[in-house]
């Protein structure tokens, strides 16, 4: 595929392939901004304008708004605690107690940053290496993801502030919550109690903005309320500088790996990677402690795993035509209706339009840099109003966000109550991160597990005696459990001797 | 109140209650399906780490005895949470800029606004904009109020 970069660069420095990138990459950031209207939503909202475009330009605009509304997610969940997409909400996390600081520009700063690294890197990644990882991705069957995902959970301990019993409360609430709704292998419904809305289950979005960001109105509303918001002092992106790189170089190289890998297994998502990049982040970095307080680190964990998925996630769209999530779904709708079948022969037959996707794909990331600069100016002016007025604001956006995920008004009802549910929870101590971690892989955990004892005719421990990529996960996972607890034993020991 | 039936307390009580309800509404169905295969068996595991995380928690919280800190403004909290809840039940019903618009001047009101010029141009002008901008310039149609039609 290498070969023809040269006939897809003359592809791409056409007027209307240049403009459909800027665009789109704009469009992208804006939607993805908003909270509720989320990458599948942005994607489906410029489907119909592809339809009279060529073959490359109309894959290139889906792939720009895509791109563009996973980092436009981050925008809303560092300045309001409202992440626009899922995949943003592990981004929430470090990135509101930086803005709470006063450090919002400095926060926007790492995520665009671990953005753009992360997607640059994943553009190359597919460039040099798209039928290889394709093959990788084949040897992941149910068990093997069940594992990884068991991995990932284990974010919930790092990120359990307080009492562990409440944070790994808290996640089991968020998988239990998930589970609520049609059974994934034989779609019985459960703990619907005859109430039809429940069938498709609760909304994951709609859960998160209110636990995210309708419970933290309401703790405001509660407090003697500030004349001025934090963002205050929020003058637009502020970028780091080279020296602040320093020991965080090398979680950001895991993060783009741990994004990649994940992206190329299908029915995973950019959510599951932010959320295993988070955990490894939290366990491997230096300022692991500071994590869920505001640490770059925690921010470039997740920022750069999301974005590292979106060039994953072609890997089995564009070579075995197989959809990761409801995004890919859409651009393998696209193709189809231009007439290019994916699969191994598309990388064959018409390699130049491969690539060309491809090298826009790494344009496009390049762009999220200077647009994100110009659009944080435009709309600093807007951020930096009274409390009132913002956390008002953020109320509206909510239902608005909410609103837009399917337009039922069970889902707003959802928000309100886990607005309510997130705000007396809060009060208690049980940290909130752990439930959006449980809600977004418990539905993977649990069809994954199922099938997996399926394959196995209920052996469990067949899991990990005949599958050795699922066993190297189980024995990280055991791992990722254990450390902190001989982390606290040593600790007590010490402080036992020194006292 | 007594400090042992503190807010933590009773927050977990109130969750042990839940989880043990959820899981004995799960006892007795699908007995002619294989442990593993049954809708419920996932479920199942997930309460019962429920239920015993939430002893763990009721424990930590009865020993602690360490109480909430009191809420600031209770009424106001209260108001607000109320109106957020009859707000996003109204939405889809009354239409997005009719119900915005009472909620944004009862907000502002609730969190310290006093200058009814600054409320009621933030409460038109707010929902005004947002529905211009999904309405005619995204084509992304947001709920229509039903007096729409004596306009």
């Amino acid at each position: 595929m290498l070969a023809s970069l040269p006939d897809a660069i003359a592809l791409l420095l056409t007027a209307e392939a240049l403009l459909t990138l800027v665009l789109g990459t704009t469009l992208g950031i804006i939607l993805g901004a908003i909270p509720g209207i989320g990458s599948t939503v942005a994607v489906a909202m410029v489907l119909p304008f592809t339809l009279s475009m060529g073959q490359a330009p109309a894959i290139i605009l889906l792939l720009a708004v895509y791109a563009g509304s996973v980092y436009g997610g981050s925008i809303s969940a560092i300045l309001i605690n409202t992440p626009g997409t899922p995949q943003s909400a592990a981004t929430c996390l470090d990135g509101f107690p930086m803005a709470q600081r006063g450090e919002a520009g400095k926060a926007l700063g790492w995520a665009t940053i671990a953005s753009v690294i992360g997607g640059l890197v994943s553009a190359v990644v597919l460039l040099a290496a798209a039928p290889q990882l394709a093959a990788l991705a084949l040897n992941f069957g149910p068990i093997e993801t069940f594992s990884l995902i068991l991995l990932g959970l284990t974010c919930i301990v790092s990120v359990s502030t307080g009492s562990m019993a409440k944070g790994l409360l808290a996640g089991v609430i968020g998988i239990f919550l998930s589970s609520v709704g049609g059974d994934p292998v034989i779609g019985e419904p459960r703990f619907t109690f005859g109430n039809w809305q429940l069938i498709s289950g609760f909304n994951l979005l709609a859960v998160v903005i209110g636990i995210f960001a309708l419970s933290e109105v309401f703790i405001r509303v509660s407090e003697r309320p500030k004349v001025v918001s934090e963002l205050t002092a929020f003058r637009g992106i502020v970028l780091p500088r080279w020296a602040e790189w320093t020991g965080r170089r090398k979680g950001l190289a895991k993060s783009v790996v741990i994004g990649n890998l994940v992206g190329v297994l299908p029915g995973t998502g950019a959510a599951t990677a932010a959320f295993i990049s988070y955990a490894e982040g939290k366990r491997s970095s230096p300022n692991g402690a500071k994590f869920g307080k505001g640490e770059p680190d925690g921010l470039i964990s997740s920022e750069a795993a999301n974005n590292a998925v979106t060039g994953g996630a072609l890997v089995p769209t564009m070579a075995r035509g197989i959809p990761g999530d409801a995004i890919t779904a859409v651009m393998l709708a696209t193709l189809t209706l231009h007439g290019i079948t994916p699969g191994f022969r598309l990388m064959e037959d018409n390699p130049t339009l491969v690539a060309a996707i491809f090298a826009g794909f790494f344009i496009i990331n390049l762009l999220l840099l200077p647009l994100g600069l110009l659009l944080s100016r435009i709309a600093a002016p807007i951020l930096r109003m009274r409390e009132a007025y913002m956390m008002t604001g953020v109320v509206l956006l909510c239902a608005l966000g909410v609103y837009f995920v399917r337009g039922n008004p069970f889902d707003l009802m959802v928000m309100g109550f886990a607005g309510v549910l997130g705000f007396v929870l809060r009060r208690q101590g049980i940290p909130m991160a752990p439930l959006v971690i449980g809600m977004v892989l418990g539905p993977t955990l649990e069809l994954t597990l199922r099938q997996g004892l399926i394959l196995t005719r209920g052996n469990f421990l067949e899991f990990f005696s005949g599958h050795p990529i699922a066993l190297g996960f189980g024995l990280l996972t055991l791992l990722a459990l254990s450390l902190p607890l001989a982390r606290g034993i040593l600790g007590r020991l010490r402080d036992a001797r020194a006292g | 109140m007594p400090r042992i039936f503190n807010e933590r307390v009773l927050t977990q009580l109130l969750l042990l209650a839940v989880a043990v309800a959820l899981f004995l509404s799960t006892l007795g169905s699908h007995p002619d399906v294989p442990a593993a295969q049954s809708p419920v068996f996932f479920p199942r595991i997930i309460l019962g780490l429920w239920i015993g995380l939430t002893l763990i928690g009721l424990v930590q919280d009865l020993l602690a005895r360490k109480a909430v800190g009191r809420v600031e403004r209770l009424g106001a909290a209260a108001l607000f949470i109320l109106a957020a809840i009859f707000y996003v039940n109204l939405v889809t019903r009354l239409g997005f800029a009719v119900s915005s618009a009472p909620f944004a001047a009862l907000g502002l009101f609730i969190f310290g606004i006093r200058n009814p010029w600054m409320i009621l141009g933030y409460a038109i002008a707010v929902p005004g904009v947002l529905v211009v901008l999904f309405n005619h310039v995204l084509g992304m149609p947001l709920p229509t109020s039903p007096f729409t039609y004596l306009f």
